[in-house]
């Protein structure tokens, strides 16, 4: 990726985008882990429920952790992801539990549940993984004991409390359009834009789309991504066009989004659901 | 590496016209990947008590079209399905919007050593977009090699009988029947729910799918009608590939937010130990009267 910036020494590097969450996680039976994300104002839609943004996110390190763990000794890449959200289901904080269905030589399937703290339904998601050989760089989950509730990779005490959307540093250029630097930040450990990012681009692009089709209130609630090729050159764009038209009442709307790179290439291809709660 | 696991068999083709459809293969696009449209007419047996072509034959056309794209992508492999997602418009669900012929359009988006994905977009008669999704497919080595099929491409299904009302819906093909509860289906893998594979068929797990979900909302028995519901949006997983039967899909209510409800399914194949099918994510939307109680 950042071809104007030098590679960090380790990953992730200070205030990555996955060190922004707050999220704890918790090895349970076999690979299965349980994931806690609080929901503060940064990562809530304009109802106060979790946004499609955050549970992105939420899905890639507490599924990215599971898959690390399920493929060894080999390790994975995602390669979709469907986030499906109730809308307007206002928590404190979200569980989310991950539970690996399919374990094979190529891929990896994976199922997640999201509730409440009082195990109200917030939603449910699905990712496929696929499955490589190991490089030596990639994210050491191996030596981490996942045993016990503990933070992942958390933010120090002494610095700054996390900013989650503002520190992405998504920029909506227009209706349905949003961009993105290059940065080690927002970049997986091969310098490709993290996947929890793009799921941010994509609710971003989407949303925008929804408060000029809408209502200002719009949020995404519902997205099927596609990961494609490794958004690697800078700045990457989400670009959401309407599927027909809204709905009649003016409640609801479907997007496609395509996130490309500076060169135009297509690295990524979703549908979302746009909804005013 | 050959894979074993699948060799094409010759199937009767003729039994198994339950989805008329016509494929065409268009010019390749800018990246030489394979370009497909299928057509499917509103024929009565296809269609929902609102006229509109029903989402079980609309996954079952896109798994269709978007299949046969990938493979031809990944030539001289050939491929399984492994995610199919669709969606349908809000606009086209509203009183007599999405009604009528659908063509569907599949453009790969993307052809590996190992995988193929494409785009599958619907439009209705005036070629507004009513539904979109996507499709992913591993690409394997058949034990006889892919299938032969002439360039450019091109397929035409005829119904079973000239006479519409002499088919089949595509839930009374595929036998689907109630289980123990508004959230259980079942169905029987006789041979021509097979295909070349000898697996069930998608448009099964596809039929099987919607029928569950709706009648899981609606509470009524799979298979009783479910007028003003429509299965709106859904993503299936392909786990494992159906070769015994009988297959058991099963619905979970997650929750409700105004007209939709989301519900997890999960097919298994009873016949192989229970062994794991697919996992799904569907919403379903009531419409017209229902939806506005």
């Amino acid at each position: 990726m950042p071809d104007t910036d030098a590679a960090p020494p380790t990953f992730p590097p200070p205030r990555h985008a996955i060190t922004l969450l707050g999220a704890d996680v918790e090895l349970r039976t076999g690979t299965d882990l349980r994931g806690w994300m609080p929901v503060v104002p940064h990562v809530a839609t304009a109802s106060g429920a979790p946004s499609l943004a955050a549970m992105g996110m939420l899905l890639d390190i507490v599924g990215g952790t599971s898959a690390a763990l399920a493929a060894r000794p080999d390790q994975v890449f995602t390669a979709d992801m469907s986030v499906h959200l109730l809308p307007s289901v206002v928590v404190d904080e979200v569980v989310c539990d991950v539970h690996v269905r399919r374990r094979g030589r190529r891929t990896l399937v994976q199922e997640f549940s999201l509730e409440g703290g009082r195990g109200e339904p917030v939603g449910r998601g699905t990712t496929t993984f696929v499955v490589t050989r190991r490089s030596d760089d990639g994210p050491d989950v191996e030596s981490h004991d996942f045993h016990g509730r503990q933070p992942f990779w958390p933010l120090g005490p002494d610095e700054e409390p996390a900013r989650y959307r503002e520190e992405l540093g998504l920029r909506i250029d227009g209706p349905g359009e949003v961009s993105i630097d290059a940065r080690w930040q927002v970049a997986n450990n091969v310098g490709a834009l993290n996947g929890g990012v793009q799921a941010a681009m994509i609710d971003e692009s989407a949303t925008s789309l929804g408060r000029v089709h809408l209502a200002p209130t719009a949020e995404a609630t519902d997205a099927h991504i596609a990961f494609l090729r490794p958004g690697l050159k800078g700045p990457l764009r989400a670009v959401a066009t309407l599927v027909g038209g809204p709905a009649p009442e003016g409640d609801r709307l479907t997007a496609e989004v395509r996130l490309l790179d500076a060169e135009g290439t297509l690295c990524t291809f979703a549908t979302t659901e746009v909804v005013v709660p | 590496m050959t894979d074993t696991t699948y060799g094409a068999r010759q199937i009767d083709r003729e039994e198994r016209r339950f989805l008329p459809t016509e494929v065409f293969e268009q010019p390749e696009d800018p990246n030489g990947l394979p370009v497909l449209d299928l057509h499917l007419d509103d024929l009565p047996f296809l269609t929902d008590a609102e006229g509109r072509i029903t989402t079980g034959a609309l996954l079952a056309a896109c798994d269709s079209v978007g299949g046969l794209a990938c493979g031809l992508a990944v030539l001289p492999r050939w491929i399984v399905t492994t995610n199919l997602t669709v969606r349908r418009a809000p606009s086209a669900l509203h009183d007599g919007r999405g009604t009528g012929p659908l063509r569907i359009r599949a453009d790969v988006l993307r052809a590996g050593r190992s995988a193929a994905v494409a785009r599958l977009s619907t439009f209705d008669r005036d070629d507004v977009e009513v539904a979109t999704g996507w499709i992913t497919s591993a690409a394997l080595v058949p034990e006889d090699g892919p299938p032969q099929h002439a360039r450019p491409f091109h397929r035409k299904l005829h119904p079973l009988s000239d006479d519409p009302s002499a088919c089949p819906r595509m839930e009374d093909f595929f036998g689907v029947r109630a289980g123990a509860s508004s959230t259980e289906g079942w169905l029987d893998l006789t041979e021509p729910r097979r295909n070349m594979w000898g697996i069930l068929l998608g448009a099964g797990v596809a039929v099987l799918i919607e029928h569950t979900a709706l009648a899981a909302v609606a509470g009524v028995p799979v298979g009783d009608p479910t007028p003003h519901h429509v299965l709106s949006d859904l993503v299936i997983h392909y786990l494992s590939p159906g070769r015994v039967g009988p297959v058991v899909a099963t619905a979970e209510l997650i929750g409700r937010h105004g007209a939709d409800d989301m519900v997890k399914l999960d097919l298994r194949d009873v016949g192989a130990d229970d062994r794991p099918l697919t996992t799904a994510v569907a919403t379903v939307r009531r419409v017209g009267r229902a939806g506005s109680s």
